[in-house]
């Protein structure tokens, strides 16, 4: 299909490119602690650029029979598209990462629901209302532009998701932790499932008032989507070239701690963002972003690049339909020195964030965020004393990242392709009812 | 498709099958800056499945390919098969039925040239360009689809329905040095081309209220009376209330279903909340859900008092009460489940200004950016918000994210004007990897004694 889709495309337009997923999703899922339904999912699509009078257009089908309608969309696209002297990247191979796993393709139903029932086992408890999810992806992405770049990857991907509600009154308690990579998860990784959900449920238990002031954050890796994500925004290519980026123009500015690094790489074994190169032809490669404080680089796609007179890092992420956006592989945040322990005796008094309501809601790009609590703990003394609840945390990511008083030393990976460790943070704004 | 779809049931050998089918023609142009950054069309479709066996699990099969439709359902059969539960999964009953549904759309977007959509999202565009030197960025999107939906069950029903969706967006960034501030909104209605003609005040007060928010101070955090307008309001319902209403949540949950207990009192006589699946011409309104069971209102809070919930055919059985039309899935790629449709607050008494008369210091929270429920807590983000003093209300603040306890928040409802409307805004619902599904809210203006408003910290 691909083939024919480029040739027809090629005929009367300058240059093309496609980018086609085949892929399938098996998954189990259990409710109140029992497997209760399973799912296959099927989905195989082509996505289209063509480059046609210097003017770019895009269309996306998911019926792979019918190749000249799809070329036709993509030149109406065109025709109406703006002027962009967008050139398709030079022919170089893909680099080498390994991205399929043979025993995550070969799971059957019994062993990716063995894979449930080990978490499940363990989280079985009187008033703890258990789900659970299993998922196990296979698929195949081809791609081939017009100027001869083409290669084929297939790819694996796992996950094994749990969470417990328990309801007592009025008062709910929900707690999840998950893992995923490209293979099947080791016993060990299952066993940390059950028992981060084990442990935080524990300390749950007592419910404490939630100090108020500006004061010390320990924001746990998941806790830190909040504060991380009006960086991602900011590190978008698209958003510096819009002008609506607060780190545009600031390329080699020291703006944040000396203790952040952030870097994306797409070659990491194992995980789920991993790839030989993007979805347009472009090698993958690291990028450093932010390096120990200074903003060193931005992620850009071809159409972004060619518009701000930049090179592509190879972030052209497509789906089926839309056209190509930038899109981070693996994130990685640089780990520091201190365990959990010493985390928050460093931290002494203040609060633990786990989770907060809203994130990715209002105006992120500013760096300013405000959150209630969804799972929060208090801190007296460098200890835990218990979950705090009704309160609410605000600030901005710019000002609080300026001066980070402490970084953890264990990365959790996130969704299989972000590793963030936890970080307190000084002067967050902490509001309670 | 019809025979075909009979003849793939016929050779199912699982006690119950549903097959859904879609196929959607869609048109989208989007602009970004001064830049057109997407205009095209495309066509989506597949299928899927989903069977029960007597004391087996639910099997499901979704798929791009409706060659693959036989072998789906023999998947779907198998996976059933290969879960044994000891208490077997019923299914509310729902009369069968035959209905060729034909939409009361004005005009099919599918014959509106793609350059006359674009034109009309550019100068809509510009509007917001020209309206200050201070906008620095803008994301404006026209979207449209008609789905072509087809349902079979096991049972006999067969239906088929067109879908037609249609949407605008507008966002405007303003800069000035280091501020930046957005403002948004968005209409969505199951409608056509013509329906959403029209529209250029929406885009210039997008670009008004961006740059406002430049000069507004961010509100002082703290706890306070607020009133919430009609937009606010309804997003409330829906985050804080709406979503513990759907039966999935509580329905194998013996403590949850105990909070969510029928007769319950969780408000004032003035609170009334509900969802309407077929209340005429809104977003969230379709005549069947897709599981094939008709749609309706389902009052949910009468008088302050906990009178109903929200259902599929599965739920519905398990708690033996009946179901209410509220099985959705936003594609064939997902199975359906428990879904709002346009929920609502119902309409009181008093205007605006009756609310506000007797507030010394409170937070007027208008419009929404967005809001999430976990369980028993909820936040949503105002658009903006104007300070209440001394009755009137005062200057514009920013950042006011509202949050609280749902049981709390309810209960401290005390005044709900007289002015319901419904919000035909764009965007969508999301829960369990499924959005945006089309909803739709609706309200007046409603007061809270007392909320926890977030932002700066007095210092």
């Amino acid at each position: 299909m691909i083939e024919r889709v480029l040739e027809a495309a090629a005929r009367r337009a300058e240059a093309a490119d496609a980018w086609l997923r085949d892929g399938s999703t098996s998954a189990l899922r259990f409710e109140a602690g029992r497997l209760k339904e399973g799912t296959l999912a099927q989905e195989a699509g082509l996505n289209l650029r063509v480059i046609a009078r210097g003017r770019v257009g895009v269309a996306g089908t998911t019926d792979l029979g019918a190749p000249d309608e799809l070329v036709e969309r993509a030149l109406a696209s065109a025709s109406l598209g703006e002027e962009l002297a967008l050139s398709l990247p030079p022919l170089r191979p893909p680099s080498a990462v390994p991205t399929f796993d043979d025993t995550a393709a070969g799971l059957d139903t019994a062993a990716l629901a063995a894979l449930g029932r080990r978490v499940l086992e363990q989280l079985a408890r009187p008033l703890w209302h258990v789900s659970a999810s299993v998922d196990r992806t296979v698929e195949t992405v081809r791609f081939a532009n017009s100027t001869g770049q083409a290669y084929t990857y297939r790819s694996t991907g796992v996950s094994v998701a749990a969470e417990v509600t328990r309801v007592g009154g009025d008062d709910v308690l929900m707690v999840y932790d998950h893992v995923a990579g490209a293979g099947p998860p080791t016993e060990a990784e299952l066993d940390a499932v059950a028992q981060s959900i084990i442990r935080r449920m524990a300390l749950a238990e007592r419910v404490v008032t939630s100090p108020e002031g500006r004061l010390p954050v320990l924001f746990t890796p998941t806790g830190s989507a909040a504060v991380l994500l009006p960086l991602l925004q900011a590190l978008s290519g698209k958003s510096v070239l819009q002008g609506v980026s607060p780190l545009g123009g600031r390329l080699g500015d020291s703006v944040f701690d000396p203790g952040l690094s952030l870097t994306d790489e797409p070659l990491l074994p194992g995980r789920l963002g991993s790839r030989p190169a993007d979805d347009e032809g472009v090698p993958s490669a690291r990028t450093a972003l932010i390096d120990r404080g200074v903003v060193r680089g931005f992620a850009y796609d071809l159409e972004t690049a060619a518009r701000a007179g930049a090179t592509s890092t190879g972030h052209g992420r497509r789906s089926i339909f839309g056209r190509p956006a930038i899109g981070f592989t693996n994130l990685v945040v640089a780990a520091g020195e201190f365990d959990e322990a010493e985390l928050l005796r460093e931290m002494g008094a203040g609060l633990v964030v786990d989770e907060l309501i809203g994130v990715g809601q209002g105006n992120v790009i500013s760096g300013a965020f405000s959150h209630p609590v969804a799972l929060a703990f208090g801190v007296e003394g460098g200890e835990i004393v218990g979950r705090v609840k009704d309160a609410a945390v605000a600030g901005n990511s710019y000002e609080l990242l300026k001066r980070i008083r402490a970084i953890g030393r264990v990365q959790k990976w996130i969704g299989g392709r972000k590793a963030v460790p936890g970080m307190v943070v000084e002067g967050v704004n902490v509001a309670a009812r | 498709m019809r025979d075909r779809l009979a003849e793939a049931l016929r050779r199912c050998r699982s006690d119950y099958a549903e097959i859904r089918v879609e196929r959607t023609w869609a048109s989208r142009v989007v602009y970004r800056g001064k830049r057109l950054e997407l205009a095209n069309e495309s066509v989506d479709g597949g299928g899927c499945v989903r069977v029960l066996n007597r004391n087996g699990g639910w099997g499901v099969a979704s798929f791009t390919s409706l060659e693959a439709l036989p072998a789906m359902l023999e998947a779907a059969d198998q996976m059933s098969r290969a879960i044994h539960l000891e208490e077997p999964i019923s299914l509310a009953e729902v009369q069968p039925r035959e209905d060729i549904v034909v939409p009361q759309a004005d005009g099919d977007p599918r014959r509106v040239p793609l350059a006359e959509k674009r034109r009309y999202l550019e100068a809509l565009n510009e509007l917001i360009l020209a309206s200050s030197d201070r906008i620095a960025d803008t994301q404006c999107a026209y979207g449209d689809s008609w789905t072509e939906w087809t349902f079979a069950n096991s049972e006999g029903t067969y239906l088929h329905e067109s879908r037609p969706e249609v949407a605008l967006s507008a966002s405007a960034t303003a800069r000035d040095a280091d501020r930046i501030e957005r403002a948004h909104d968005s209409l969505g209605l199951r409608g056509t081309w013509a329906d959403v003609q029209g529209r250029e005040e929406m885009f210039r007060s997008v670009a008004r209220r961006a740059v406002e928010l430049l000069s507004a101070p961010t509100v002082k955090g703290g706890t306070y009376p607020v009133v919430l307008d009609p937009k606010l309001a309804g997003v409330f319902v829906h985050e804080a209330f709406g979503h513990l209403s759907e039966a999935d949540f509580v329905f194998e949950n013996p403590q949850a279903r105990e909070m969510m207990r029928l007769g319950r009192r969780f408000g004032r006589e003035i609170v009334n909340f509900g969802d309407d699946g077929a209340a005429a011409g809104l977003r969230g309104t379709l005549p069947y859900d897709d599981e094939g069971t008709p749609t309706g209102r389902t009052e949910l809070v009468r008088e302050g008092v906990l009178v109903g919930r929200l259902h599929s055919r599965e739920t519905a059985a398990k708690m033996g009460e009946r179901p209410t039309g509220n099985a959705r899935a936003i594609n064939f790629r997902h199975p359906p489940i428990v879904r709002m449709t346009n929920t609502y607050i119902g309409n009181g008494a008093g205007s605006f200004e009756d609310l506000i008369a007797d507030i010394p210091l409170g937070v007027y929270a208008v419009d929404a950016v967005g809001g999430q429920t976990y369980l028993e807590n909820f936040s949503f983000t105002a658009a903006l918000g104007y300070m209440i003093r001394d009755g009137k209300v005062g200057e514009m603040v920013k950042d006011v994210v509202l949050a609280g306890n749902l049981f709390q928040t309810v209960a401290r409802i005390d005044r709900v004007a007289g002015d319901f409307r419904w919000n035909q805004m764009g965007g969508g619902c999301g829960k369990g990897g499924q959005f945006p599904l089309p909803v739709t809210e609706g309200s007046p203006h409603v007061r809270i004694e007392e909320l926890l408003v977030g932002g700066e910290m007095p210092r």
